[in-house]
């Protein structure tokens, strides 16, 4: 499992890469991620929520209200254009960062 | 079935956003932690244990209260606490420090009531009537200002009255230590400092005068601007 510290970096670039797939309410978001990441990135509801309103306050993401299939309410978060626009220099980034991580600790894939 | 929208409203009853705001934040999270109820549920855990797994997801919730505040509103918890308790109490007590020496040059003096004590003895009190009188005003700009700034009720009081906390705390710690620099007091400093240390009955009246007294009227502005604003939202509020 990875340290919050290193999580809470990771989270808006977790969060923009899945919202790429298509819109999903914070119950979804979270359940993907732990999936796509294989359990290493788990947002409980204390993380996830303060985040994404924050990034719906900066403007990255969209959130809107729909009802599902059985009747349910659900608030839906979508990437806006400038979310989009965000997420390509953020993975440049953190790709840099992980080569440079790689190089200095001599981590490499098994 | 567990009333999760409820749990939720309880524990972020605190959230200070307006109230259609605040209703979207519950009930998102209340989704949120019945979805994870079902699913705990649904892998087969008991229903206490589903509801303790759920409910683990958040360790703090005054923190989370003020995390999402923060988020909503992009102001710090640490700022909204200055906004809302610290400015409008150094205000409260600001203005009614200011009035005594403003009436007093107004002509308007302190009366002097004189009542009877134990062993037959006589105390002189100073009361500041009309200064006592404006204090329900000064303890409504305090309310007000906690209320503008989205101060939850306890923000809202303690603004409004802190005056008469301000004057409790000097009267039941400073004097006493000022013991030592009695002879650099002045006169009616050093009256009031001998009425507390010395006098059981002189104590009581000075704490009527100075902290039960003013904090009653100060209280009293706090409960009229509080049932006046009862009908608006803060958002209401903020727009004035």
């Amino acid at each position: 499992m990875i340290g919050s510290g290193i999580k809470r970096g990771t989270a808006e670039l977790a969060v923009l890469s899945v919202l790429q797939d298509g819109p999903l309410h914070g119950y979804e978001l979270a359940r993907r991620i732990e999936q796509q990441s294989n359990g290493a990135l788990c947002f409980t509801l204390a993380a996830l929520y303060p985040m994404l309103y924050r990034m719906e306050q900066q403007r990255l993401i969209r959130g809107s209200w729909e009802t599902s299939a059985n009747g349910r309410r659900r608030r839906c978060y979508r990437l806006t254009p400038a979310g989009k626009k965000r997420l390509s220099p953020l993975r440049r980034e953190w790709a840099e960062l992980f080569r440079a991580l790689r190089r200095l600790t001599k981590v490499e894939h098994a | 079935m567990l009333d999760w929208e409820g749990l939720i409203r309880r524990r972020l009853a605190g959230l200070r956003l307006d109230a259609a705001e605040k209703g979207e934040v519950q009930e998102e999270l209340a989704a949120h932690l019945e979805e994870t109820y079902d699913r705990l549920r649904g892998e087969g855990l008991s229903a206490k244990d589903a509801v303790r797994d759920t409910l683990s997801q958040v360790k703090d919730w005054k923190y989370l209260r003020e995390e999402i505040c923060f988020a909503r509103t992009k102001e710090k918890p640490v700022t909204l606490r200055t906004k809302r308790l610290w400015l409008p109490s150094l205000v409260t007590l600001l203005v009614s420090m200011v009035m005594l020496p403003i009436l007093e040059s107004l002509g308007l003096k302190a009366q002097f009531l004189f009542l009877k004590g134990p062993h037959d003895r006589s105390y002189v009190f100073t009361v500041y009537t009309v200064w006592l009188m404006m204090l329900p005003f000064v303890g409504a700009l305090g309310a007000y200002l906690s209320r503008r700034a989205g101060g939850a009720h306890s923000a809202v009081i303690i603004s409004g009255i802190f005056p008469a906390l301000a004057f409790f705390i000097a009267l039941l710690f400073v004097l006493p230590f000022m013991g030592f620099l009695e002879h650099g007091l002045e006169a009616n400093a050093r009256s009031v400092f001998e009425t507390l240390t010395n006098e059981p009955f002189g104590r009581i009246g000075v704490m009527t005068g100075w902290v039960l007294a003013p904090g009653a009227c100060l209280f009293i502005g706090v409960l009229v601007c509080l049932l006046i604003l009862r009908q608006l939202t803060p958002r209401d509020i903020a727009g004035r």
